[in-house]
């Protein structure tokens, strides 16, 4: 009779397999538990992007100017000295490729939104993009909603840990161990604190500083300025189009490193400012690339990135950049 | 889908439920299945390409048919070769057809605009060269009568399709595989369990090995020319062993996940860094390849020959052209099959006109340090035209290497995590017997151990795995 039922039934499995799975199951188990618990420890962590998001939700009717691009940008935009409701959503290693997926994702819930702040510092066009499973995708899908993987997705997306586990881990040792000092958030998800960065570790002495070997980043590479100036020009048709302003932004650079860059590197991304501006009347350039006389030793961070007191200078002079444009 | 995805692991999980909760009575509804989950795998790179694997698989279904029922010699070999022609042909026309119009070009001179309209921008289906000589050597073995037509298609279609090894091998024969599908499957908890340790252990190796090694080769192959001779060095045996490992990972884990369903593939790697001669080294390395090459380009060259050693040279140069061939369009991988072929050939030579032994045989004798130590390093150099872009970049690094040019600040290009490889060297050299190092764990150690180790391996595996990187061997 039960030889009968098993052989009729949709699912035949017989003892000794329901035992293997019932194994399988009871040694997943404390994986999948593990996991979780690390999962929620995550979320748990201080993260700027979960201030920003929630800057984004409650204020996204309002906000005028989007900023995107790499840590150079986050590092020097802070929102706080901004005359206009200010979202900066540039994030360390972040490319054109993700910035423009961004904009495409958030701009339609923007409704007030004006300008849009793009990087294009020295080296930038000759960086390759981020990858399609670059780590942040999962961030910006969880906590602002935009789907920058180029696929349907699913909840696995939304899992932190997962996208990137030796960065969460670091951060959950410094953060539930090591109690290391942690950012400083304002209510932009800017962090204020000035006590982080080479710079400070050596109390912005310029003849110490002088000693260190900086990394400067000189590797030319053609083929990818062409693909990566290519796909900034989709960017900026999308923002005409969309009626958008676009200020591109390049952040000063500590004096050693402004003498190291290669010469055909900074050439090219030149003449590609040229042509912006030539070319589209709603691009803007704001370049305090070379501006030593404004930013000393103090206002860096390190060698390519500003400290807070320097985004406090830099994001002073752009939002005074930005009103008189404004008025125009 | 790649094996080291979360996706993966969930279709590997619903399929292998379904698999086995339809029923081993139930053998045809279990290859449909499997058909259907193959086609499934595939079609989520690109679903365009199930059409080309599905043409490849009715075509020499029925040209191997044909030939079993022809009754002339001729007409069976006019069926060959349009099964040959075909798979070749596909191989040609997306692989190697830009490759050889840009060599046709280059090599006249010709002044052909940049986007010129011969040269066709498509991209190569994956794991196109696995299966089309998986079906190709099928129909080759029809005709030498070694193995038998199937008459049943669907068996046929899983036989080319089988998601496990589809992708990247191993390459299976019919006459091994295909009896497989006809099959009833039997659960059998042992192999079950030495499938999943077969999968931990080629995650392990893909995700903590390779991935992590990549890291630093990748680093230093950016600009070779701002490294040193011994940092160049190190890296290029670094890429042995990323290679390796990404390779042979993935190998372990498509026997594993094969085993999974009752099916047993063919063993595709023996410890190769082990091999104390280049002909050793390619009966250890990429074996089912080697095997293929063997089987269907170097016997029937040498076919009645068996003694003239010009013509086994010349054998053996071609054949080892091909394979370095099959990698890739590019001058690299013929360059890499060339010096593979000299190595091989250098060792047949006799040593003096007097006497018959020979390098191989000197070295067959030598202490296994000694041996091992030869080979590998002439494997790891000849491997920089593996890793290179192009034959002109290989000889710049080659020369960098041998012009002994300083390392200044070796010890920071070094990476810790490639203290990974010692272990992997130790654990498979105690455990060479074995097919891989965890086969039948429970005869060693205890349960609690045993999932110590486990939990071990997965804890590395989430916490140190390296960025993902696809299999090096998809793009062949």
């Amino acid at each position: 009779m039960q030889d009968q039922k098993s052989s009729l039934s949709i699912f035949s499995f017989k003892k000794s397999h329901r035992c293997f799975l019932k194994q399988m199951l009871v040694f997943f188990m404390p994986v999948v538990l593990g996991y979780l618990a690390l999962e929620y420890l995550v979320l748990q962590l201080p993260f700027n992007y979960i201030v920003k998001s929630d800057y984004f939700y409650s204020e996204k009717e309002e906000i005028e100017v989007l900023a995107l691009g790499s840590s150079q940008l986050d590092g020097a935009i802070n929102p706080k000295f901004f005359d206009s409701n200010t979202l900066n959503l540039a994030s360390a290693t972040q490319h054109h490729n993700l910035d423009f997926k961004i904009l495409k994702g958030i701009s339609p819930r923007l409704p007030a939104l004006k300008f849009v702040i793009l990087e294009l510092s020295y080296s930038h066009l000759e960086h390759p993009h981020n990858s399609k499973v670059f780590w942040k995708n999962s961030i910006y899908l969880k906590y602002f909603g935009i789907n920058t993987f180029e696929r349907n997705t699913y909840f696995k997306d939304k899992l932190l840990y997962l996208a990137r586990p030796d960065f969460y881990s670091k951060q959950l040792v410094n953060h539930y161990f090591k109690k290391k000092d942690e950012a400083i958030l304002n209510k932009f998800g800017f962090d204020e604190r000035v006590s982080k960065g080479l710079f400070y570790n050596l109390n912005y002495n310029d003849s110490i500083i002088a000693t260190k070997k900086m990394e400067i980043y000189t590797l030319a590479d053609i083929k990818l300025f062409k693909h990566n100036a290519e796909y900034l020009f989709e960017m900026l048709n999308y923002a005409v189009e969309n009626e958008l302003k676009v200020i591109i932004c390049i952040t000063p650079l500590y004096k050693t490193y402004l003498k190291g860059r290669n010469p055909d590197i900074l050439r090219r991304r030149d003449s590609i400012l040229k042509l912006l501006s030539a070319k589209y009347e709603n691009v803007l350039i704001f370049n305090k690339e070379n501006d030593t006389l404004n930013y000393t030793t103090s206002d860096f961070s390190n060698q390519n990135h500003l400290n807070p007191n320097g985004a406090e200078n830099f994001s002073k002079e752009l939002n005074v950049f930005i009103q008189r444009k404004t008025q125009d | 889908m790649l094996f080291n995805s979360f996706d993966f692991g969930v279709f590997l999980i619903l399929v292998y439920l379904l698999y086995w909760g339809i029923g081993t009575s139930r053998r045809t509804g279990q290859n449909v299945l499997l058909l259907v989950a193959s086609y499934v795998f595939y079609g989520l790179w690109d679903w365009r390409f199930l059409f080309l694997i599905l043409a490849s698989s009715l075509i020499d279904f029925y040209a191997a048919k044909a030939i079993t029922s022809s009754k002339t010699n001729s007409s069976k070999k006019i069926y060959l070769w349009v099964s040959i022609l075909w798979n070749l042909g596909v191989l040609f026309v997306f692989k190697y057809y830009n490759f050889f119009l840009e060599s046709f070009v280059s090599l006249f001179s010709l002044n052909v605009p940049e986007d010129g309209f011969m040269v066709w921008n498509i991209i190569i289906p994956i794991g196109l060269s696995f299966y089309t000589f998986q079906t190709m050597s099928y129909t080759i073995d029809v005709y030498k009568k070694e193995t038998s037509a199937s008459n049943n298609l669907i068996e046929f279609l899983c036989f080319v399709s089988f998601f496990p090894q589809l992708v990247a091998g191993p390459i299976e024969r019919a006459k091994k595989l295909l009896p497989q599908f006809r099959r009833e499957k039997k659960f059998n908890l042992e192999d079950s369990k030495n499938g999943l340790r077969q999968i931990l252990w080629g995650l392990f190796k893909k995700m903590v090995i390779a991935d992590n090694v990549a890291i630093v080769v990748n680093a230093i192959y950016a600009s070779p020319e701002d490294f040193g001779s011994l940092t160049l060095l190190y890296a290029t045996s670094l890429f042995f062993f990323q290679i390796y490992c990404d390779f042979s990972g993935y190998s372990d884990i498509a026997i594993g996940t094969a085993k999974l369903f009752g099916f047993k593939l063919s063993k595709n790697f023996n410890i190769p860094y082990l091999a104390s001669s280049g002909r050793d080294f390619w009966r250890r390395w990429h074996i089912t390849l080697t095997k293929w090459f063997m089987d269907y380009v170097y016997a029937p060259l040498v076919k009645g020959n068996k003694q003239n050693n010009y013509i086994k040279t010349v054998a053996l140069f071609i054949t080892m052209t091909l394979i370095g061939f099959w990698h890739g369009a590019n001058w690299t991988f013929i360059a890499f099959g060339l010096v593979q072929a000299i190595i091989i050939a250098f060792e047949s030579v006799p040593l003096s006109r007097s006497s018959k032994r020979t390098l191989g045989s000197y070295l067959n004798k030598a202490p296994k340090l000694i041996s091992t130590f030869y080979i590998f390093l002439l494997i790891t150099i000849s491997s920089v035209f593996f890793r290179a872009n192009s034959v002109e970049s290989a000889f710049t690094i080659l020369k960098q290497i041998f012009s002994f040019v300083p390392s200044e600040g070796f010890s920071l290009v070094i990476g810790w995590k490639v203290i990974v490889i010692p272990i992997l060297i130790f654990t498979e050299v105690m455990t060479r017997k074995k097919a891989f190092p965890m086969l039948n764990l429970e005869k060693h150690l205890s349960r609690p151990i045993r999932w110590i180790l486990y939990y071990s391996i997965i804890l590395l595996l989430i916490r140190y795995a390296g960025p993902k990187e696809q299999f090096i061997y998809f793009q062949f």
